[in-house]
């Protein structure tokens, strides 16, 4: 009876820490290996957009912990919040290209039969530079927009687009321009790919995009509780 | 005999289990130990640190990303305890509520289907480039453009929310959504109506994609379609920095 017991709780412990090793090499091994596969300059790429990203989500925590202290200031004296919600509304509709937005950027004028691969990567590459709008040909780009097909038959979400092409992007002009400018990037890289194609970038001191004419409500996806 | 038969009934419990734990147990060490070997032979001098650096930063990511969301929601709850004025409140409430949602920032689910990318598990010929085996950043984005043009209301890769600043980069074989570091196999997953799967097939992007990567070079491409899709909330920045958006209508109380 006694080393029945004994045996169980043997039994339990080992496979406790089976399951714990079990997990722990699995998840680890998925991602250290494929970073150990990495060449010191991708790694060190790697690392860079990673510091970025975590510095972008400190400023970002640093101020929405102000707004919530201003909030429960706000509650706690029995105040309205709207002014707060009013301004939290009004970023989140600019940001999501419910709104137009207008700010510092960059033109990129695309002359020439460029297909829609090439188009899509200097949209992708914008967003990756921080971009925080943009459209083409007036058509402010929101998650769905792909433009299809090839440089005399474009198309985005069912309107033609005609050469010569106008991408704008609000963001900080010398990141935006220098990140599709570098060399190797990708305007380089479409330059010699596509060597009809004229690109040419452009900072700007004042871009406005205006908003998309999409719906951009879920109409199938419910809110996860 | 009697007690032959009793020896082994008691070997055939517990024992067993435990010894059959034990073996599979030393198994997994050895493993552990082996797999350390060649990463520690392949990692060079200056790798080793950067790839400490990069994990120290990706665990920093997921800790920011669980206080942002945890924010978000203390936020959310005190706008909807706001007193005065509690009817433009309460509309002003809905309107960002609403807004939430359309921009990705409350989790979802829905009808969808669920699109796995793995590595080629094909042998790299001598004169092969080994990264055309491995999934890359452009194959994701194939998937996911083809998933938007066959109606997808919503994508998640990994767990990382397509939003509209989401950009897909390959960093020497590795793909970065949201600047997040994933690794494979890549899930993508996608919230849309009930015949994307047949739309997506005939999709041009995707039939390529196909006959390019995994025809080509055996990149693993699979699917599923789920009773529901789970898409987790952007956790992201969703400051405008540089630009300032035109100001909203004032809400009023009369009806639209």
């Amino acid at each position: 009876m006694r080393r029945g017991w004994r045996g169980k709780v043997a039994v339990g412990t080992v496979l406790l820490i089976l399951g714990f090793l079990a997990v722990a090499q699995l998840r680890s091994q998925a991602t250290d290996q494929a970073l150990a596969q990495l060449s010191v300059q991708d790694l060190t790429e790697l690392v860079a957009n990673l510091t970025a990203r975590n510095n972008q989500l400190r400023d970002d925590l640093r101020s929405l912990e102000m707004q919530r202290t201003t909030l429960q200031g706000a509650v706690q004296r029995g105040d309205s919040s709207a002014a707060s919600i009013r301004n939290d509304l009004q970023r989140l509709l600019g940001w999501s290209g419910a709104l137009g937005v207008s700010g510092a950027g960059v033109r990129i004028s695309v002359a020439g039969s460029l297909p829609s691969d090439g188009i899509n990567s200097l949209v992708n590459e914008l967003w990756n530079a921080g971009a925080e709008a943009v459209s083409i040909d007036g058509i402010r780009l929101v998650p769905g927009l792909v433009v299809v097909g090839t440089g005399d038959s474009l198309e985005i979400g069912g309107s033609p687009l005609v050469p010569p092409l106008e991408i704008l992007a609000i963001g900080q002009p010398e990141t935006l321009a220098g990140s599709l400018t570098r060399a190797g990037g990708p305007i380089a890289q479409l330059a010699a790919t596509y060597p009809q194609v004229t690109l040419a970038v452009s900072g700007q001191d004042l871009v406005q995009i205006k908003a998309t004419d999409r719906s951009l409500a879920p109409v199938l996806g419910k809110p996860r509780l | 005999m009697n007690g032959l038969f009793a020896r082994t009934r008691a070997i055939a419990t517990w024992q067993v289990t435990l010894g059959v734990a034990l073996l599979v147990l030393g198994f997994l060490i050895a493993a552990q130990v082996r797999s350390e070997g060649p990463r520690v032979r392949y990692t060079s001098q200056e790798r080793t640190p950067l790839v400490a650096t990069a994990l120290d930063l990706q665990a920093q990511q997921e800790a920011l990303k669980t206080q942002l969301l945890a924010i978000r929601a203390e936020i959310q709850g005190y706008e909807q305890q706001g007193q005065g004025g509690a009817a433009i409140t309460g509309q002003l409430n809905d309107q960002l509520q609403a807004a939430r949602l359309s921009s990705g920032l409350v989790a979802l689910q829905g009808p969808g289907l669920v699109i796995q990318l793995t590595d080629s598990s094909a042998a790299v010929p001598i004169d092969g480039n080994a990264r055309d085996y491995l999934v890359s950043g452009d194959d994701v984005l194939a998937v996911i453009r083809a998933l938007w043009l066959s109606g997808a209301e919503g994508i998640a890769v990994n767990g990382e929310r397509l939003v509209v600043s989401s950009a897909i980069i390959d960093i020497g074989g590795s793909v970065l959504v949201n600047s997040a570091y994933l690794a494979p196999p890549y899930q993508v997953s996608a919230i849309g109506p009930a015949g994307m799967f047949d739309k997506l097939v005939r999709e041009p992007g995707f039939v390529d994609f196909v006959k390019a990567r995994a025809q080509t070079f055996g990149i693993g491409v699979s699917y599923a379609t789920p009773a529901s899709v789970d898409l987790p909330a952007y956790a992201g920045s969703v400051t405008l920095r540089y630009g300032k958006s035109a100001p909203t209508p004032e809400p009023s109380l009369a009806a639209p």
